[in-house]
Parts: C-alpha cells; sequence; structure tokens
C-alpha cells in the first residue's frame, strides 16, 4: 500500500504516538482489503467510548485507557469533526435508575472526555444525526462513527464512507485521511438486492413506527446485500427517512442503500444496479411486517413503567405529534416520560411551545444524551417508538428483566398518561 | 480433516479451539455480554450460546459503529473468543480485532459457517491463513 512522504511520517511516529498508532490501524485496514492508497477526507463524525460507551465502572476505566493511548501526542484533529451525543444527562441519573456511585464516575470520566474532545476543537454536536450540522457533498470521502449517520452520508448526500467504528473515525480525524476501500470506490456502492412492498401493504400510509417495521424486516432479507428499495414514496420527508435509515443501519452490516427515485445515486433501478442483475428480490408485506412488530415487542403485560422517545433524537415533527398528543393531558405518577434531541432541535421545540407542553405534562426534556444507552440501567417496561433503541434495551445481559413495547409516537405517549399500553395490533 | 485458506488481518501467533458456528451476523455491542461471553440478542440463530474462549466462525460482524468497544469490552473482561473466523471482514469487527490481536481470518472462498460444525476441533493460523478443521466426530 502506497503512503505519501506526509503519511509515512506519521507512521514513523514523528507526529506522536497517537498519531502513529492511528496511522498504523489506517494502514492495516487498507491492507486487509486490498486498498493501493490513503484519500484525503473532508470530515470526521466520532464516537468516543469514554463520553457514550457506560463511562462508569470497570468499562469506563477501560474506554478511558483506550483513549488514552489512541490520543497519546494529539492536540488538534485534521478535518472538521462532530461528535455522538453523551451517555446520559446526569440531572436525569435519578429518574433513569442509576446509583449515586456510577454518577460520581461519570463526573469523573464522562465529563472531563467531553470537555477534552471539544478542546481538540470537535464541533459539540452530541448527536446521531450529524447531518443536520454537517452535510457533505457528493463524492466526498468522510468518516464516520454512527451507523444511521454512515448510511445518511452514503446514500441520501452520496458522501463516501465505510461502515466505521469509533476507533477507525478517531484514526482518521487525527491523520486525515482513510484507506480507499469498500463503498470509497464507486463499484462498490452497486445495489445488489431488490426490496419492494407487498400488494398488502401501502407505504404511503405508513406511520413512522411502521417504517421502523419496514426497515427490520427489510434487514432481516437483505442481511449484508447493498439493497435498492424501489415502490417506495419519492417524497419521503426527513424524519420518515431517519426512521428507515435508522433500525436497518443498526440491524445490518450496511454503509449503503438506494431509494430509486430518490436517493442521488438511484435515478433509476438500472443505475442502482450498475446495470447488474440483482442477486435476489424480496417482497415486505403484511407477514414480513407482523414478524418484526413480534421481534420487537418483547413485553407480554401491558404495564409501562418508561416512555423514552429519541433514538435517534426527535425532530421537530415529531417533537409537535408528542405535544399535540399530550394535549393537556398530564404523565401517570407510574411512568418517566423522558424526550431526548439536540440542542439546535430543543432549541426550535422552546421557540414553538412545544417544549413547554411536554415538561407542564411531567415530562422530562432532555438534549444531548443518548437514550438509547441511558435506558439501558432500569427496570420494568420500556415503551419507545425505535427498533433501534429496543434493540439495545432487550440486548447488553443474559440476566436482562427489562421489556419492551414498541409502537408508534402516539402510543407511547399515550402509555405515558394512563400508564398502561393500550396499542391494539 | 479438512484444511482452508483464507486471509488474515495480520501477523500473530496460532491458535486452536473448539467452534462455535452461526450463520448469523453477530453484534458484540449489545447482541453480546460483555460480561459473560454469551450471545443475548433476541430472534439470533445462536441465543444463549457463548463465545468465550472459542473459536468464533460467523459470515460477518453486525452492529453499530460501536461494535467495536463491545468487542474490546469483551476482550478486557476475559471473555473474548481465541480467534474469529468470517467470510467477510467487516469494519467494525476488523478494528476491535485488530486492537486487541484477536486472529481474524476471512475470504476464504467458501462459507466457512457451512464448512465447520460448532464443536469441531479448529487451529488458526494467521501468519500464513490457514484453518485446519477437525471434526468433532472424527
Amino acid at each position: 500500500m502506497y503512503l505519501t512522504p506526509d503519511q509515512e511520517r506519521m507512521l514513523s511516529g514523528e507526529e506522536g504516538q497517537g498519531c502513529q498508532k492511528a496511522m498504523e490501524i489506517l494502514k492495516a485496514k487498507g491492507e486487509a482489503e486490498g486498498a493501493s492508497r490513503m484519500v484525503k477526507i473532508t470530515y470526521a463524525h466520532l464516537m468516543p467510548p469514554d463520553t457514550m460507551f457506560f463511562p462508569f465502572g470497570r468499562q469506563g476505566k477501560w474506554a478511558r485507557d483506550m483513549i488514552g493511548e489512541l490520543t497519546d501526542g494529539v492536540t488538534r484533529l485534521k478535518v472538521p469533526t462532530t461528535m455522538e451525543p453523551k451517555f446520559l444527562d446526569l440531572a436525569l441519573a435519578r429518574d433513569l435508575e442509576f446509583p449515586d456511585n456510577a454518577v460520581k464516575e461519570m463526573e469523573n470520566i464522562m465529563l472531563p472526555a467531553a470537555a477534552f474532545y471539544e478542546s481538540l476543537g470537535v464541533i459539540p454536536s452530541y448527536t446521531a444525526l450529524p447531518f443536520t450540522i454537517f452535510p457533505t457533498k457528493i463524492g466526498q470521502h468522510v468518516s464516520i462513527a454512527e451507523s444511521i449517520a454512515i448510511l445518511w452520508y452514503n446514500s441520501i448526500f452520496g458522501s463516501r464512507c465505510e461502515r466505521d467504528d469509533g476507533v477507525s473515525s478517531l484514526a482518521a480525524a487525527i491523520t486525515g485521511v482513510y484507506p480507499e476501500i469498500g463503498v470509497h470506490l464507486a463499484e462498490n456502492r452497486l445495489g445488489e438486492v431488490i426490496i419492494r412492498p407487498g400488494k398488502d401493504v401501502d407505504p404511503v400510509s405508513f406511520t413512522y413506527a411502521d417504517w421502523d417495521l419496514y426497515s427490520l424486516a427489510s434487514s432481516r432479507k437483505c442481511k449484508e446485500k447493498t439493497p435498492v428499495f424501489i415502490g417506495l414514496p419519492t417524497d419521503m420527508s426527513f424524519t420518515q427517512l431517519k426512521h428507515l435509515l435508522a433500525v436497518i443501519a443498526v440491524e445490518s452490516g450496511l454503509a449503503i442503500m438506494h431509494i430509486v427515485g430518490l436517493t442521488p445515486e438511484a435515478p433509476t433501478l438500472e443505475a442502482a444496479l450498475g446495470s447488474k442483475k440483482p442477486v435476489a428480490e424480496f417482497e415486505i408485506g403484511q407477514r414480513e411486517i407482523d414478524e418484526a412488530y413480534r421481534i420487537a415487542n418483547t413485553a407480554t403485560d401491558r404495564s409501562v413503567d418508561y416512555v423514552l422517545l429519541g433514538c435517534p433524537h426527535v425532530t421537530p415533527a415529531e417533537m409537535k405529534l408528542i405535544a399535540e398528543t399530550l394535549d393537556d393531558a398530564k404523565v401517570s405518577p407510574n411512568v418517566r416520560l423522558v424526550v431526548s434531541t439536540t440542542g439546535l432541535f430543543r432549541q426550535m421545540a422552546e421557540d414553538m411551545g412545544y417544549a413547554d407542553i411536554i415538561e407542564s405534562a411531567g415530562g422530562h426534556m432532555t438534549q444531548d444524551m443518548c437514550i438509547a444507552f441511558a435506558g439501558t440501567q432500569v427496570s420494568g417496561t420500556i415503551a419507545t417508538d425505535s427498533i433501534k433503541a429496543a434493540f439495545f434495551y432487550s440486548g447488553f445481559s443474559s440476566k436482562t428483566t427489562r421489556r419492551v413495547r414498541f409502537g408508534t409516537i402516539q402510543d407511547c405517549v399515550r402509555a405515558a398518561v394512563t400508564g398502561k399500553w393500550e396499542a391494539s395490533r | 480433516m479438512i484444511k482452508i485458506k483464507g486471509r488474515s488481518i495480520k501477523e500473530l501467533p496460532a491458535v486452536a479451539g473448539k467452534a462455535l458456528v452461526t450463520t448469523d451476523l453477530v453484534a458484540f455491542w449489545a447482541g453480546t455480554d460483555w460480561e459473560t461471553g454469551e450471545i443475548v440478542e433476541v430472534g439470533h440463530q445462536a441465543r444463549g450460546q457463548n463465545m468465550s474462549g472459542k473459536i468464533l466462525v460467523c459470515p460477518a460482524g453486525k452492529g453499530g459503529a460501536g461494535d467495536t468497544f463491545g468487542y474490546y469490552y469483551l476482550y478486557r473482561s476475559g471473555k473474548a473468543p481465541r480467534a474469529i473466523i468470517c467470510n467477510r471482514a467487516q469494519g467494525t469487527t476488523l478494528a476491535g480485532a485488530l486492537l486487541t490481536n484477536t486472529p481474524m481470518l476471512y475470504g476464504f472462498g467458501e462459507d466457512v459457517t457451512q464448512l465447520i460444525n460448532t464443536g469441531d476441533q479448529v487451529e488458526v493460523n494467521p501468519k500464513t491463513g490457514e484453518v485446519i478443521i477437525n471434526r468433532k466426530d472424527d
């Protein structure tokens, strides 16, 4: 693999040990996949373990060890960089059943870590929707560690980003380069399988939750093969796309997908497939949607203890739905309602009066935190409108007793008011 | 005995162990319990099986971009697999394996999840890319 003199200098350790380690990782990645050279990136998005990945207890210490090694001698990043949400808004620690000692540890690990990244010049985006803050252009190379954002930058913007993880994107931000592998190359961006709606479902009338179900059902069919979606409305909104991309991103190993008539590399089915024959064609009908619904719902009784919304962060359109569904009602004293969003969207929610409605009802509004991870310490049943979050709430431990109710955002808000899951399906 | 040859992400000493084979993609963050090594993902084909100390055989890794940290935590808790044999070296798993010096072999030209059975004794050579499979009932 060819390295420029600049890149060789980084590899030799002249720019410090962190930069050397970063170049070693990127070179190993490139060589494993047969890259001939590095490409310059224009943007990176970080997923730091010490701000996000359970930054307390022994894994908090492991996260700090890892970052200490990877950033040794690093004082700035070479490209504009945003980052993921923090693990938890510490003001909500008690509500989400965190013990006091964990809060103390997070004060000592998560908060200094966030300050450290900001000192490197990281834009304090704290969201999994960085495309609302730093959009890029078609053909630009980027490095991103957040599954929905990887899919969004590739599929919606036409930028080029591999399926990066937190270590690789940090290495790319430190060095400003990335090996020319995978979907950085045009020939690896083509669609391989076709996914179409069955005759018994109508995507035009889908709720946001239906898009999650369609996404989960699709991911179970295409697995690792790049899908080309046909038969979907070409006027899908930002929030609809958020739901469609979020689930398939975390449930599959995909970096890119195409929606014919909507995404830039799929003006036609032929263009999306590169004039090749698809490997397979799948239909997502009611049977597949019902199966996805059964997987997402692990609760058996109807009581609800937590309603956690905002994975990924709640958009203004969703904020409006939450406020309208609440209307004048109050959150049940037996339920905690938490609505999580970005700093910018929260400001909009305040300007538009939605934040006041949610807070007056007894709900908690928060920003900059990952509700999918922050909700993993609670006991009882969580209601969510996100299958991505459901995957995390019912995972992590073989001993978990947490249960999940998945449904529309309105189903969830009604459950917050009554304490009961009343949606029938 | 069957011998196959693939590619290795890094030159490391040879290891051997019993295979845990799954035909589903594996998630290390949330899909696997990093304190025990058990696959806990709801609906996963190998749910309830433990990868700790085994040779993990799967089509590839999957999951969010945090999957590398899941693998790192699994390694730090002493519950990681001894090696990973897969069809495709998916990026998040590759970085986790690189960071922890876990042998990871891929690209055998045939589907390793069909070739190897759970319980087979497997020898992995990350220098040559060679894998030797001894059937459990041989």
